[in-house]
C-alpha cells in the first residue's frame, strides 16, 4: 500500500465485506491489519506521515473527499494513520508529547475525533494501538494540567468497545485515576456501577471448538478483550486492590456511603499469601470511618475477611479502632481529644476531610441513640442529654430541623402553643423501611434483578472455565474423584446434577 | 445530533430557555471540555484566557443546572445535588472562581444549602447582584427552593409557629408573627390547617412519588419480579 488510492481500495473493500458473513469480515479484517503492519515496517505508508488534510476533521469541503477516512467505517486505517503522524512528530520533534499533541492542537482535535467515533468491532483487532492511543490521550490531557478533557472521551471510548464494561482491564484503572485528579467523579460512576467479572483472558487457554471470530456478537466482552487482544496492559491483583480503593474514593467524595464500603471491603478481602498491603490496610481505614459515617458505629468484619488478615488491619490502624470506641462511647469530649491526639496519622492518611465528616455527623447519631430510648421529648431536654447540640433552644431546634429535613433523622418536631421552649421532638414507631414508596421498593428490586442477571451470566462463565482448568482437574486427580468409569466433573455442563433435594423428608411418605 | 458551537450566544440561549432540568444539564453538561478549553492554561495556547465573561456565565449556568437535576436519592433532593455540585466548583479555574462576582456568589449559596441557612439562601438569590442573563435561572431556582424547602417542612413539622414557618419559605418573618392572613393564606393554600387560638399552622404532609424510569406499574409486578427469583 504505497499510495493513498490503495489505502481507499482497502477501506472500500473492507466496507463491502461488513455486511457479509462474520467469518469473511473477519478475513478481511486480518488482512488489512496485515498489509497495514507490512506497509509500516517497511515505511510504504511514509507519505501519509506528514499530510495534515489526510485525517482531517470538521471542514465541509474536506469531509467528502475519498481520501478522508472516517473512524465510524474505517477505524483501522485511520488508527494506523494517525499513530503514524503522532510518531513521526514524536520522532521529529524528540518529545513524547509534542506541542500538537496537547489539548486543542491539530492531532489532540484527531484523536478527539477518533476516540468519540471509532468502529468498536474493529478495534477489537487493533487493542494494542487503541490502547496505545487512549493512553497518549490521557498523558496529553495530564501534561496540560486538564485531566477532565480525557475523562469523558476515555469513558464514552470504553463503553464503545464494550458496554458491559465486565472485564477489567487498565483504563478502568487509567479513568478512575484521571477522574480522581479531575474532580469529575459523576463520570466515571456509568463504569463504576457495572459489575467487574473477569480478568482479560482467563478463557482464552482453552478456546471452545468453533468460537465464533472476533467481528461476531459475542455473550461476553471477555471473548474479545484477551491477554493477547492488547485491549488491556498486564493487569496484577494489585492493579485490581486500586481500582476499588479508587472508586471507592470516588464514592466518598459523592457520600455514597454504602457503595463505596462495598468497594472498599473489596479491597479488604483480596487473597493474599502473604502479609496484606498498603493499599488493603489504606481501604481498611477508610472503612472504618465510612461505617461511622453511615451507622454510628464499627461495624462487624466483612465474613469474607478472613479473621486472621483483619487482626493485622486492627493492629495496624489502632487510633482508627480508638476512634471508633471512643465515637460508640457517644462522649463529644473524649471524641474531640481522640481526634486532636491523632491528628497527624489522619493527615499522614489523607483521611482528615473524612475524620472532620465523622466529627459533623455526631449529632446525627447521638439522636439516634435517644431515639431508641425516648419516644418524644422537648428541644430542652434534648439539648442536655446531647453534648454536641447547642443550649439555645431555638439553635438547637435549627440543628434539628436541619437534620430531619435532611433525611438523616427521622422525627417530627411539634411547635406548641404560647411559648418556645416547649417545641418537642417525636420519633415515630414505624421503622423507616415501612415507609418505602412501592416505586422506591420496586426500583431497587429492578436493580437487584439487572445485578443478578448479571452476575448469573457471568458465573455460568466462570464455572465453565474452572470446570476446563488445570487446577480444577488436577484437584480431581487428587481426590481420587475420578475414576474410569467415565463419569463427567464438568462443572457447567448440567448444573442440575448437583442439586439436593429439597423436600427431605420426601423420602418418608 | 451534532451540537451547536461554544459561544456566548448559544450558552444564554440554552440558560434563558425553559428546558427541563435534566436537558439543561444535559446539554451544559456537553459544553464543559470546551469551556475547560477555553480557560486559561498550557493546554489552550490559541485561546489564550478566553472569554473570561462568556466562562464565567457557563460556569454559574451549569452549576444552578446542578441545583436543579433531581436525582434518585433518599436524600431531599436540595442536598442530594450538593457533593456532584462541589465538584463542578473544584473543576471551575481557580482565577475565575476568585475573581467572578457571581460564581463567588454561586460558592457562597452552596454553603448556605448545605449548611440549612434558609434565610441566607433566599438573601443570596434575592439580594445579591446577578448578572441580567443568570437572573431567569436564579429567579427559577428560588421558586424550586421554595417548593422542596416546604415539602421538607410539611414532613418534618406537625405543628408550627407561622414565623418560622415564613422563614424557611424566605416570607416576611414579622408579619407572620402578627398572624399576616396573606402568609397564612400562602400556607392553606397547601393544605395546612390553621388554628387562631393555639396561633398554630397544622401541615399536612406533602409527598412527591419518586421518579422512576419504568412505569408505575403497581406491587403487583413488583411481587411478579420475586417470583422470578
Amino acid at each position: 500500500m504505497a499510495s493513498i488510492s490503495a489505502l481507499v481500495a482497502s477501506s472500500a473493500k473492507l466496507q463491502h465485506f461488513a455486511d457479509q458473513s462474520s467469518e469473511e469480515y473477519d478475513r478481511q479484517i486480518r488482512d488489512l491489519v496485515t498489509s497495514l503492519h507490512r506497509s509500516l515496517s517497511s515505511n510504504a505508508l511514509n507519505f501519509a506521515a506528514n499530510d495534515p488534510t489526510l485525517l482531517d476533521v470538521g471542514s465541509a469541503s474536506l469531509w467528502n473527499r475519498p481520501e478522508n477516512f472516517d473512524p465510524a467505517t474505517d477505524a483501522i486505517t485511520y488508527l494506523f494513520l494517525l499513530r503514524l503522524q503522532i510518531q513521526t512528530l514524536q520522532e521529529t520533534s524528540q518529545e513524547k508529547l509534542p506541542a500538537d499533541l496537547l489539548p486543542s492542537r491539530v492531532l489532540w482535535t484527531k484523536c478527539v475525533h477518533y476516540l468519540k467515533k471509532f468502529n468498536p468491532i474493529q478495534v477489537r483487532y487493533v487493542g494494542h494501538e487503541w490502547r496505545q492511543l487512549i493512553e497518549l490521550v490521557a498523558q496529553a490531557a495530564q501534561a496540560a494540567s486538564k485531566p477532565f478533557l480525557a475523562t469523558q472521551l476515555i469513558k464514552d471510548a470504553m463503553l464503545r468497545l464494550d458496554p458491559s464494561c465486565a472485564v477489567f482491564t487498565s483504563t478502568h484503572l487509567l479513568l478512575v485515576r484521571l477522574c480522581l485528579h479531575a474532580k469529575a467523579y459523576t463520570c466515571i460512576l456509568p463504569v463504576l456501577n457495572k459489575h467487574i467479572c473477569h480478568f482479560p483472558g482467563i478463557s482464552e487457554r482453552f478456546p471452545p471448538k468453533g468460537a465464533p471470530v472476533l467481528c461476531a456478537d459475542h455473550e461476553s466482552s471477555l471473548a474479545f478483550i484477551t491477554n493477547n487482544s492488547g485491549l488491556s496492559a498486564p493487569l496484577g491483583s494489585r492493579d485490581l486492590s486500586r481500582y476499588f480503593l479508587y472508586g471507592g474514593m470516588v464514592y466518598l467524595a459523592l457520600k455514597k456511603w454504602s457503595e463505596a464500603s462495598h468497594f472498599l471491603e473489596l479491597v479488604m478481602a483480596i487473597p493474599t499469601t502473604g502479609p496484606v498491603s498498603m493499599i488493603m490496610v489504606e481501604a481498611y481505614k477508610k472503612w472504618v470511618l465510612v461505617g461511622l459515617l453511615e451507622t454510628g458505629k464499627l461495624r462487624p468484619p466483612p465474613s469474607m475477611i478472613a479473621p486472621n488478615v483483619y487482626k493485622v488491619y486492627q493492629s495496624i490502624a489502632r487510633p482508627y479502632i480508638n476512634l471508633a470506641n471512643t465515637f460508640e462511647l457517644r462522649d463529644l469530649n473524649r471524641l474531640n481529644a481522640e481526634i486532636d491526639a491523632a491528628r497527624n496519622v489522619w493527615s499522614a492518611d489523607n483521611n482528615s476531610g473524612l475524620v472532620a465528616q465523622v466529627l459533623d455527623s455526631f449529632t446525627v447519631h447521638s439522636l439516634v441513640g435517644i431515639k431508641s430510648v425516648f419516644a418524644a421529648l422537648t428541644v430542652t431536654e434534648l439539648s442536655e442529654q446531647t453534648s454536641s447540640l447547642p443550649r439555645d433552644t431555638d439553635l438547637a431546634e435549627s440543628v434539628i430541623a436541619s437534620l430531619i429535613m435532611s433525611g438523616s433523622v427521622s422525627a417530627t418536631l411539634v411547635h406548641t402553643p404560647g411559648h418556645s421552649e416547649g417545641t418537642m421532638l417525636r420519633f415515630p414507631s414505624a421503622h423507616p423501611s415501612s415507609q418505602l414508596h412501592e416505586l422506591q421498593v420496586q426500583g431497587r428490586l429492578a436493580r437487584e434483578s439487572n445485578t443478578l442477571e448479571a452476575l448469573a451470566a457471568s458465573v455460568k462463565k466462570s464455572n465453565n472455565d474452572i470446570g476446563l482448568g488445570d487446577e480444577f482437574i488436577d484437584h480431581m486427580h487428587k481426590s481420587k474423584a475420578w475414576n474410569s468409569s467415565g463419569t463427567d466433573y464438568s462443572v457447567a455442563e448440567d448444573e442440575t446434577r448437583f442439586d439436593v433435594d429439597e423436600d427431605i423428608m420426601g423420602d418418608q411418605i | 445530533m451534532e451540537l451547536p458551537s461554544f459561544t456566548k450566544e448559544q450558552i444564554t440561549k440554552v440558560i434563558v430557555s425553559n428546558a427541563p432540568p435534566s436537558q439543561l444539564f444535559e446539554i451544559l453538561s456537553q459544553y464543559e471540555s470546551d469551556a475547560c478549553l477555553m480557560s486559561a492554561g498550557s493546554g489552550s495556547p490559541e485561546t489564550g484566557a478566553g472569554d473570561p465573561e462568556m466562562l464565567c456565565l457557563y460556569y454559574s449556568g451549569f452549576f444552578f443546572a446542578h441545583l436543579l437535576t433531581k436525582q434518585m436519592s433518599k436524600f431531599p433532593i436540595i442536598l442530594q445535588v450538593i457533593p456532584e455540585a462541589r465538584a463542578l466548583t473544584q473543576r471551575i479555574p481557580v482565577t475565575l472562581k476568585h475573581h467572578d462576582p457571581s460564581l463567588q456568589n454561586c460558592l457562597n449559596l452552596l454553603r448556605a444549602i448545605w449548611q440549612n441557612e434558609h434565610g441566607q439562601v433566599y438573601r443570596i438569590l434575592r439580594g445579591l447582584p446577578w448578572p441580567d442573563t443568570l437572573k431567569h435561572l436564579v429567579k427559577r431556582y428560588e421558586s424550586f427552593f421554595q417548593d422542596q424547602t416546604l415539602i421538607a417542612v410539611s414532613t418534618s413539622y406537625e405543628a408550627i409557629r407561622p414565623a418560622v414557618a415564613a422563614g424557611y419559605l424566605g416570607l416576611d418573618t414579622q408579619a407572620a408573627e402578627k398572624d399576616n392572613q396573606t402568609i397564612i393564606q400562602k400556607f392553606t393554600d397547601c393544605g395546612w390547617t390553621w388554628n387562631p387560638e393555639t396561633r398554630l399552622l397544622y401541615p399536612s404532609p406533602i409527598t412527591v412519588p419518586p421518579t422512576n424510569s419504568q412505569p408505575p406499574s403497581g406491587i403487583r409486578e413488583t411481587m411478579a419480579m420475586l417470583g422470578n427469583r
